[in-house]
This record gives C-alpha cells, structure tokens and sequence, in this order.
C-alpha cells in the first residue's frame, strides 16, 4: 500500500534506516495566526507520520512566552518571526542563543490597519498620514506586535518610506495581536501592524480599514518562519530534516488549489487552533482584498505557503535583511558580520536536502534581489551601505527612550 | 524591595501578593490594559515585574527591557545563567520575571520561590504528551482506515486518502481522529 504520489516511498525507506528521526514526537508552538496554516495542517492531517514524525501542536499566548519556552526545551521547534529569531542569536533582549531558520513558513499577508476615527478625519493614505504625524499636538499611536518583530519593522519601513521618522515623529507600542481590534476601538490607538486575520477582523467589526498591505511594501516578502535552536538542530539532525519534509509537503498541499485553501481556512478556523470564523480568513487566503474604504482587488502577492518552493527557502539575504534594519533603527550600535550571522541562522544545508528529497526546486543563489516600496533594492550584497543608505535612521540610543 | 505584580489573565494572583507582602515585600497590583505597561513600570519604578507567563502582556515587557536598555537601572529578563534552572522551573509552573540590574540572584530566588508555589502549576503541556507507542500507532491506524474506505467505498488509496482528509479539514479534527471513527464504524457493521 504505497502513496505513489510523491517521492514518500523512497522516505519511508530512510525512516526505517539510521537517517530516521532521532526524536518522534515533537512539540511545535505557534501563535493564532493565518500565518500558522502550514503548521496546523502539517501536525493535524497527517504529514508528519510519513517522515516518523508526530507533532503536537502548543498554541503560545505571546511570541515571549513562545521564545522562553523554545529555548528551555519546552517546544522543540516554533513559528517564529524573522526578527525575533536574530533578536535571540544576537542576544537583542533576550539571553544570547545561537538559533536556526530551518524554512521559510509563509510570504505576504500581513497589513496595516488605521482606525475608524482616522477615516473619518480623511487619513486614508500614505500622504494624509504624513501630513497628520507632522501636525503639533498628540502623536500618533501606531502598535506593532514585538520589538525585534517583523511587523515592527514593516511598520517602521513603511512610515519612514512616506517621511515619517518612526521613533520620533510617531509612538510605537506593542500589542499582542488578538487585542489589537480593541485597543483600535477604545481609541487607544490609532493604527496597527499584524499579520492576519486581525486587519480583516477590524473592518468586518467597523473599527477601521487597512491602508496598506506587507506585499506593497515588499512583493513576496519574507515573513514567519520555522525556527529552532542551533543546539536542537546539531543534536538531531535528521529530525530537523524530516520536520522540514513534513510542513513542506503541508505547504505544497495548501497553496496547490482553492480547494485546499478553503479546506484550511475552515481547519484553523476552529477553536483549538485561530478560533476565528473561516468566513474572516478565507478572503486574504485567496487575495481576495476589501480595504474596508472602498476599494476592493485581488491581489497579486497574497499570502502564501509554497510558491514550488520560492518560499520556502532561507535565503540568506532575507535573514540579513532583519539585521540591516536593527541597524537602522539602532537596535544594534555596531555594524555585524551580516554574512557570517545569515550564514550560521539559515540552515540552506538541511533545507537543501529536505527539499531534493521531495523535488522541490532549490534555488542555486543564496541571495535574491527585490526592490522595495521606496525603490530601493535590496540584494544582500552590500547590506552594511544599504543599513546606513535610508534618508530616516535612528543611530541615537536616545530615540529609543523616547519610543514609549 | 518593590514588586510590580501584573494581572491581566484568569489566573487568582490574590494569594501571592498576600504572600509576598507577608514576606516583608512591598507589592504593586497591575490590573490595567498592558498597553499602559511602559508608563506603569517607568511611574512606579520596581526592582521586580512578575507577570504570568502566558499572559498577552509578555511581548509588552520585552518593549520595556529594549527601551531600557540605555538607562542606568535597565530592566532585564531574570536569566542569570547560574539560575538557568530556577528561571525554567519558574517559567513552567507559570511565572515570569523581570528585573533591574543588580538585583541579586538569591533575593530573587526567594521571590521566585514564593511565586512559584502561589501559581498553578502548569500540568497541561506535560499531560499532552503522548507515550511513544500511541504515536507509532497513529501512523498505523491512518494506513488501517484507509484500507477500511477503500474496501467500503471500492476506491483507490489516493481517494481514500483525499476523502479522509477532507473530513478531517471540514471539521476541524486530526487525521487520526478520522481514521479512528472509520475503524469504530467498520468495527461495529462487522466488517
């Protein structure tokens, strides 16, 4: 009884060998997000057990308690958030850890949100906003979701992309995501950056509108990814390898049709996993965008899982990326061996070969090129003259007192 | 010594701030939204933040140790490495801790000790873990119900396959739950 559809015999044959898992059962965290789908699909219907693999699910109520716990072996492998990921190896307000980027979860999909209140006051675009922040009188209260986020930096990018200095023309506050619609509603904020479903939740609830997306800030972007620690890894090599096999077979299985995304969207809608109707998450699964301000499209770099693999792949030049804008916003005073950093984190070795495993295309470069919403390009050759090269940076540690 | 004690999830903290009072400390309640946590830390100046760790607000704090991060007295994660035991303990009955430089490691302990013993101890994650056996089993069971539906349902193994994991999806259950309902059925028509 063979499942003749994907190489998963020649698999089988290693699980049994001395290449099998060293380690069954894995505890994976995740936190309520879209974003998680790859995850959730991945543990719940059967793709891991091909690879000798079980996983549990541990739904995490903060990305803190989700690090903690990655790193006292609690959770063995974790969605993690680009940023955070080096913010721990870099030792960026977390105990110094060395850490691994084992694939790529997912591109696009994350947005921000202003609020009702803003509509009303014709703050709909990038130049109403600037205008708005330069104002005298109460600054702007924009939330993000941690501070070595990557919604954090697609928030500061974005800002500084219209004028607007992130630190000292507006405040940034963190918010876990799942309270970000209330805070919009109880006006103690007036816009924010999450992944979703939380812009689309805030418009079904008339609380605001999404004023732009994560993909117009950078098309196919790279944003959570599967993350452990370098210590996990170098014990269980093979492990991390069939982990990988698993989600990226989940991956494959979700972006292949509308079928499948539907299906998802009404698993992870359930109340163990987002516990958010599948009618809020579906639209942005399909790029189908309503801003909630009258426009409404669909879109051509929405969220995605796979993409034949493009998404999937660690490059190197999207984990530096993190580390260039920690520069430029003086998260860190001094400029780091980008190169040998991005090359420890992104673990291309093991990923090459769960990729070649399940013939899923391995891009030969390490680094990719993309230009991003202020036209600048970004391909991880020279990334300490591109950290220093933005118009608006903050390399004064006072700035960041100012933040709250 | 002043203790910031933060209650924003459903877990009692009466208890512990009963206790840490009795143990001579001087004790903050927090109740608000942890959006104010940043303001509320710089008013009122604590040597300790204790805060449930599987509270929301968590990603709040870490905000406050980057801010802090150039101030005289920075607010750090306890993780001082002689205590990394205490500090995994500590984490898994369900407290976190956050303090000023400087603070010692033994003064800590104490408030640790005593927060510990108030939380609930966190029993959930190490309940789900599943023995080793079940799992292999799983694997075998998927294979079983497949066979099951394919004889049932005259199919091939890819419709089966596809059949189970729709079911699966459309109502929010694991593949393996599936699987099981399949054999209980066929189990019962005597198959």
């Amino acid at each position: 009884m063979q499942d003749d559809r994907s190489p998963r015999s020649d698999a089988l044959a290693w699980v049994a060998g001395s290449d099998g898992p060293e380690k069954s059962l894995l505890n994976i965290g995740y936190l309520p997000l879209t974003d998680s789908a790859s995850l959730i699909v991945a543990a719940t219907q059967g793709f891991a057990q091909p690879y000798g693999l079980t996983l549990e699910l541990h739904r995490q109520a903060s990305w803190s308690a989700l690090r903690d716990r990655l790193l006292n072996g609690e959770l063995d492998a974790a969605q993690g958030l680009y940023g955070m990921v080096y913010g721990i190896h870099l030792g960026l307000g977390a105990q110094r850890t060395p850490m691994a980027v084992l694939m790529g979860l997912n591109q696009n999909g994350q947005s921000l949100n202003l609020s009702a209140a803003m509509q009303r006051a014709g703050v709909t675009d990038g130049k109403s906003l600037a205008q708005r922040a330069h104002q005298s009188g109460a600054r702007l209260r924009f939330a993000q979701t941690f501070p070595t986020g990557t919604h954090a930096m697609w928030l500061n990018y974005w800002l500084a992309a219209q004028g607007v200095h992130p630190v000292r023309d507006v405040e940034s506050v963190v918010v876990p995501p799942s309270l970000m619609v209330q805070h919009l509603e109880a006006g103690r904020i007036d816009g924010f950056c999450a992944g979703e479903p939380w812009g689309a939740s805030a418009i079904e609830q008339d609380q605001g509108f999404t004023l732009t997306t994560s993909q117009s800030i950078w098309p196919d972007h790279p944003e959570k990814v599967l993350s452990t620690t370098a210590a996990f890894v170098d014990e269980y090599p093979n492990t991390a390898r069939a982990l990988i096999m698993a989600v990226l077979d989940a991956s494959r299985f979700i972006d292949q049709s509308d079928e499948n995304k539907r299906g998802t969207a009404q698993l992870i809608s359930g109340e163990d996993y987002l516990d958010t109707p599948a009618t809020t998450l579906l639209p942005r699964m399909l790029g189908n965008y309503d801003d909630g301000n009258g426009r409404i499209w669909q879109d051509s770099h929405p969220l995605r899982f796979h993409g034949g693999g493009q998404v999937n792949m660690p490059y190197l030049s999207d984990g530096m990326w993190f580390m260039t804008q920690f520069r430029r916003w003086g998260l860190l005073r001094d400029d780091p061996d980008y190169l040998a950093i991005a090359s420890a984190v992104q673990r291309l070795d093991i990923y090459r070969e769960a990729a070649d495993a399940l013939g899923i295309a391995v891009p030969a470069a390490n680094l990719r090129s993309s230009t991003l919403t202020d036209g600048v390009v970004w391909d991880g050759t020279n990334p300490a003259a591109y950290a220093a090269g933005f118009a608006l940076d903050s390399h004064n540690p006072s700035d960041l007192e100012q933040a709250p | 010594m002043r203790i910031l004690l933060i209650d924003d999830t459903a877990r009692k903290l009466g208890r512990l701030r009963d206790s840490l009072s009795e143990a001579g400390f001087e004790v903050l309640d927090e109740t608000g939204m942890s959006i104010d946590l940043p303001a509320r830390v710089q008013e009122c100046k604590p040597d300790v933040v204790l805060i449930d760790s599987d509270s929301p607000g968590r990603d709040v704090m870490e905000q406050v140790c980057m801010i802090t991060r150039d101030l005289p007295r920075p607010i750090v994660m306890f993780t001082d490495e002689h205590d990394s035991g205490i500090m995994r303990q500590a984490i898994q009955s369900g407290v976190s801790a956050y303090i000023v430089e400087g603070i010692q490691s033994a003064r800590m302990r104490a408030i640790l000790d005593v927060a510990m013993a108030r939380f609930e101890a966190d029993q959930k994650l190490r309940a789900e873990l599943h023995e080793r056996e079940q799992q292999l089993n799983e694997r075998k069971r998927i294979e079983r119900a497949k066979g099951l539906l394919m004889k049932m349902k005259n199919c091939s193994e890819e419709e089966a396959h596809t059949l189970m994991r729709r079911q699966a999806m459309s109502r929010q259950q694991k593949l393996s739950q599936v699987a099981e309902q399949i054999i209980a059925m066929s189990d019962m028509l005597g198959e």
